[in-house]
């Protein structure tokens, strides 16, 4: 265990040793804060709109709904941007043989990466809470809500991170990572919704969409926190740091 | 301590190393002598666990680095040609995290971080980062890492490679004071070099190993006879004929017309060393430069991998 953490803490410095960390940060908190403005904007005219003729307004839970949805998008973009350098770099300049003589095992060193790369991102995640907690003076958003939301988008990080490793550890140029990583995430991102375009039957259309990370997130979104969620993200992240571990020890016996 | 039988790689069609046996025992120093592309590094590492060998075994204090890895790694340190360096952290702060990964924590790493830098004389770089190093002390910290754990074992690929000829003695000094207490299997191409630190060598050519022993063996058992070099101020063409009645000398050729460098090669030079220079003084050619071309090493290598 004191491998893991060793290889965590070591990457995670190294990632804000250069700008990278700061670039980063920077382009998540702009985009958000982009999209933040046009979304309350939009919610003050609506509410306005609902004063004057009459009819539902805007719910404060919406807007949250709609913010870490937006999220999604956005990870599309950061996820791949820290992932990518995980063991592309190493590879392509040897460093990868420093821990490949180590007294540390493939298990220990995917599963630092990965908690650096969760590392990274949860402080991105921190940081964007700015956000919600803005919501507070719009009037009384329900705090159950968001801190569920902020689980179901924790783990749908951690899960885009998993695949993002696992494209990293198959490629030797980080920017071929980069593509492709953000490539499969948004194929994720939209397999909910070509489901049907992709799929025969009703069996297994629905099948599909239940594969879906979408689908799962929007229990989170609403305040609920269910076992069937939690459990379909830790099978998936476990499914692709399993397949990071077998290909970082294939590219061994090459 | 390294015991290596049949080992066997090939990637792709290419077939890198074939049947690879030889062993060093504890305490030795034994040199990987062979040229570029012969299958040393490949056989380093194998040896370390970075790649997998298709047949074969490779153990490190006994423990076979393929089922065992772990404890064969704990025992080891590794110097690749390209020293695995992370460019972007500070000297201290590496050797305390290549320390870590091998176990130590605490007053210890601490201890022996400071030690080796001391040794190593890196000491005045503990807070320079590694990327702004020159390459002497980047291949010092390469060392370093190798060391910080105090394996029994040390494996270095050309450690000397690319360094100042004041850097490359100081490594030899080095390497040289770590004898007895570590096991050592350094690969070079520099003979001079194996030749003044080794117990014992091992020299591979394309994928095999094809002699191992002392360097005093080695030679003692080819026989292939030295190389000499004669200059005459005139004449050299014609002196070619007459050294090649000789049938004890072998080679003989006329190097350069231009600097009358006549190269020969003999087995007897109690004898034939006389007969040169006695043709020479007789037939008048002027006598300017009879000596040693080649020093013994060379010629070992030069015959068994031609």
């Amino acid at each position: 265990m004191q491998a893991v953490m060793t290889i965590a803490l070591r990457d995670f410095k190294a990632y804000f040793a250069s700008l990278k960390g700061a670039v980063t940060l920077f382009f998540l908190l702009i985009l958000m804060g982009l999209f933040f403005q046009s979304f309350a904007n939009s919610y003050l005219q609506y509410q306005e709109q609902a004063l004057q003729y009459g009819g539902e307004g805007p719910k404060l839970s919406q807007l949250l709904t709609a913010l870490f949805q937006n999220m999604h998008f956005i990870f599309l973009f950061i996820i791949p941007a820290v992932t990518m350098s995980s063991f592309a770099e190493d590879k392509k300049t040897q460093v990868n043989r420093l821990l490949q003589t180590a007294p540390v095992s493939t298990s220990h060193v995917v599963l630092g990466k990965f908690a650096a790369a969760a590392g990274i991102l949860g402080l991105a995640l921190l940081a964007s809470a700015v956000f919600p907690l803005y919501l507070f003076k719009y009037g009384n958003p329900d705090p159950g809500q968001i801190l569920s939301s902020y689980a179901g988008v924790f783990l749908l990080m951690c899960s885009q991170i998993a695949i993002g490793l696992w494209i990293s550890s198959l490629v030797s140029h980080q920017f071929l990572a980069f593509l492709f990583t953000a490539f499969a995430l948004f194929l994720l991102l939209i397999l909910a919704w070509i489901a049907p375009n992709i799929t025969s039957t009703g069996m297994v259309e629905e099948f599909v969409k239940y594969l879906a990370v979408t689908t799962h997130l929007d229990n989170f979104f609403n305040g609920l926190i269910t076992v069937t969620d939690l459990v379909y993200f830790l099978v998936f992240i476990s499914l692709f740091l399993f397949f990071t571990n077998v290909s970082v020890d294939a590219q061994r016996w090459r | 301590m390294i015991e290596v039988v049949g080992l066997r790689k090939s990637f792709g069609n290419v077939c890198a190393l074939n049947d690879i046996t030889f062993q060093v025992n504890k305490g030795q120093i034994v040199g990987f002598l062979g040229a570029n592309g012969a299958g040393k590094t490949t056989t380093m590492d194998i040896l370390c666990g970075c790649i997998g060998a298709d047949a074969g075994s490779a153990k490190i204090a006994g423990f076979e680095i393929s089922s065992q890895p772990i404890e064969a790694k704990k025992r080891m340190g590794y110097l690749p040609d390209e020293p695995p360096l992370h460019k972007e952290m500070k000297v201290e702060e590496y050797l305390a995290y290549v320390g870590r990964l091998h176990g130590l924590s605490g007053k210890d790493l601490r201890q022996r971080v400071d030690d080796i830098m001391d040794r190593l004389e890196l000491s005045d770089m503990r807070s320079r980062l590694i990327g702004n190093l020159s390459k002497g002390y980047k291949q010092r910290v390469g060392l370093a890492q190798a060391l910080v754990h105090d394996p029994e074992v040390l494996i270095l690929d050309e450690p000397t490679e690319g360094l100042d000829p004041n850097q490359i003695l100081q490594i030899r000094q080095l390497i040289r004071s770590l004898k007895g207490q570590h096991t050592i299997l350094f690969s070079s191409h520099i003979l001079s070099e194996v030749e003044s630190i080794c117990d014992e060598l091992v020299i591979i050519d394309k994928g095999r190993i094809v002699e191992s022993g002392s360097h005093r063996d080695l030679v003692a058992r080819l026989e292939s006879g030295r190389q000499y070099q004669l200059r005459v101020r005139q004449g050299a063409h014609a002196l070619v004929e007459r050294l090649r009645v000789y049938s004890s000398l072998s080679d003989v050729n006329l190097e350069q017309e231009a600097e009358q460098l006549i190269t020969f090669r003999t087995k007897d030079q109690e004898q034939d060393l006389d007969r040169v220079a006695r043709e020479v003084l007789d037939g008048g050619y002027g006598l300017q430069e009879l000596a040693l071309r080649s020093k013994k090493l060379e010629d070992v290598f030069f015959q068994l991998t031609r």
